[in-house]
């Protein structure tokens, strides 16, 4: 009986209920500046979840539980910032919105073109013109040139950079035999990579260059036939570690406050200590929406909505958050298992790698477990630049879920 | 009157969410226990195309083929579907020389491969869809 009970339709409709009963607690809360936009889009986003999480049943024959499990941290994430500040909720229901739309845009595209992994040099020229843009346009925000604004928007290239490095793995690894009969031919991704790392440095971006090294160790640790090759690697980047302490004073600032936060209180160890307050106050069922004070938190809405979450809905709600995480990774890996082809095999495992490393990084900085290091979380944080390459980061998954080489050869 | 509805919001808010989690984890499971991957390795094999929840009898996600399979309602038959519009012997496949023959033994409902209605043996080729009854097969062949 409980089998039949527990269908697709089952998180589908709790998920709705969550949203309803959070709609209306956040009506309740702001009801002095009543807005009928707000209600509107809060109804609107409601239904396009609901509508998406359905229609995907019908189109895509591949998994379908990576997109529920997507819009459940949307709604957590979005619950919390519109708590926070519901100017900024407002925006992120629109990128919200936008990220669907293109989640299914990538869906159709990545499906329906054949032989991505032939442009393996389109992704590395591809990336570094978007570092040199980046370098020459941008603008620089607490210590890391990360920024281009186009007209009043501001995107952040390193998102799209993340993305096309995963393409240019796999896609070298799916011709290592082409490329392995060239001369020095197994150092041309090694050389890609660390000429990658060397413009981020450059901008300081060391979040983004501790991400790019996870991926490319793992994935070099899983197709790499020179194991020496791994080894290097890893030596050269304990030595460009310490060099990132040596050279540059904010890396030294965050290890001094992740070793010993409260000698600097009242300066550098100011965001990281209130951010453990918070935790502290709000305990395993938390404070209650709106009843907390998140606002203490410098960057809450982004680097740090973790910590909001956790002192206004409880250590279990954060905890369910990274069990979320945990089963999105781990259905991403599952579906790399499953695909046949090897370049979306290595995209599949890619991107839950991504997804994988980003959640841990922060997670482990806000509860300082590791230095922290200012990313947001994938689907939870405010942020356009990040919530679309997510969303396109999971169209490609959804893609990668499905049988692809039968449908190949039905063409031939 | 906002604090104590909030109040009582996060415990529900809590369980709402890890209900969710469950009921995800547990769809998970019924996927793996319905996949046996062992026996699937280089075997050809039939893949169900339907969901499995939208179906009210047991069906498994795949079917390994072997030299000669019935299937059927009925309990003797190697596949057993107890789907009503089966009949109780409804058709067998066979291995011949590396290829699969499937013949309809005569059923109420008939047997459809890619839509058509089949008379006699026919041979099947990768990538064939194989309705009978209320489910559909994809036939997937390997050499």
């Amino acid at each position: 009986m409980f089998n039949k009970m527990v269908s697709y339709k089952y998180p589908r409709n709790l998920l709705m209920l969550f949203e309803l009963l959070a709609l209306f607690l956040l009506f309740i809360y702001s009801k002095d500046n009543l807005n009928k936009f707000t209600f509107i889009y809060g109804i609107g986003l409601i239904l396009i979840v609901y509508v998406s999480n359905f229609l995907l049943l019908r189109i895509s024959t591949g998994d379908t539980y990576i997109f529920l499990i997507v819009t459940m941290l949307i709604s957590i994430g979005l619950i919390m910032i519109y708590r926070i500040d519901p100017l900024l909720g407002i925006k992120q229901i629109l990128w919200i919105g936008m990220g669907i739309f293109i989640f299914f845009l990538t869906y159709l595209v990545f499906k329906n073109i054949k032989g991505w992994e032939e442009w393996t040099y389109f992704y590395g020229i591809g990336s570094i013109i978007l570092f040199i843009i980046t370098l020459l346009f941008g603008s620089r925000i607490r210590g890391a040139i990360n920024w281009i604004s186009i007209g009043g928007l501001s995107i952040q290239p390193s998102e799209i950079i993340k993305l096309l490095t995963i393409f240019l793995i796999a896609s070298y690894y799916t011709r290592y035999e082409h490329f392995k009969k060239q001369k020095y031919g197994s150092y041309y991704l090694i050389a890609t990579t660390y000429l990658f790392i060397l413009f981020l440095f450059l901008q300081r971006d060391l979040g983004t260059v501790l991400i790019l090294y996870t991926l490319f160790i793992a994935l070099q640790f899983i197709y790499e036939e020179n194991r020496r090759l791994i080894l290097y690697n890893l030596l050269f980047s304990i030595v460009s570690g310490f060099l990132g302490y040596l050279l540059f004073p904010h890396v030294r600032i965050r290890f001094e406050t992740w070793l010993n936060p409260w000698k600097y209180i009242d300066n550098k160890g100011y965001q990281i200590t209130q951010s453990l307050f918070a935790i502290a106050e709000g305990g395993f069922f938390g404070t209650g929406l709106g009843l907390g004070h998140p606002d203490f938190i410098p960057e809450v809405h982004t680097d740090f909505i973790f910590s909001a979450i956790c002192e206004e809905m409880g250590i279990f709600t954060g905890m369910g958050i990274i069990m979320l995480f945990l089963i999105l990774v781990y259905r991403g890996f599952k579906i790399g298992i499953n695909q046949k082809i090897k370049f979306y095999r290595i995209v599949a495992i890619g991107i839950s790698i991504l997804f994988g490393i980003q959640s841990f990084i922060i997670f482990g900085g806000v509860l300082k477990m590791i230095p922290l290091t200012g990313i947001t979380i994938p689907f939870v944080s405010y942020g356009g630049s990040s919530m679309l390459s997510s969303f396109i980061a999971l169209g490609i998954l959804q893609v990668a879920s499905e049988e692809l080489d039968f449908e190949e050869a039905k063409d031939g | 009157m906002f604090n104590i509805v909030s109040l009582i919001f996060k415990y529900i808010f809590i369980i709402i969410i890890y209900l969710f989690i469950l009921s995800i984890i547990r769809l998970i499971y019924l996927d793996i226990k319905g996949i046996d991957t062992k026996a699937l390795n280089n075997a050809s094999y039939l893949k169900l195309v339907n969901r499995k929840d939208t179906l009210p009898f047991k069906v498994k996600e795949y079917y390994p083929l072997d030299k000669e399979v019935y299937l059927g309602r009925g309990k003797d038959n190697q596949i057993v579907i107890r789907d009503p519009y089966i009949s109780k012997r409804h058709l067998k496949i066979v291995e011949d020389e590396g290829n699969y023959y499937l013949e309809d033994l005569g059923s109420a409902n008939g047997t459809y491969i890619n839509e058509e209605r089949i008379l006699d043996v026919v041979k099947l080729k990768n990538g064939d869809r194989i309705r009978v009854g209320q489910i559909e097969f994809l036939y997937v062949g390997r050499e």
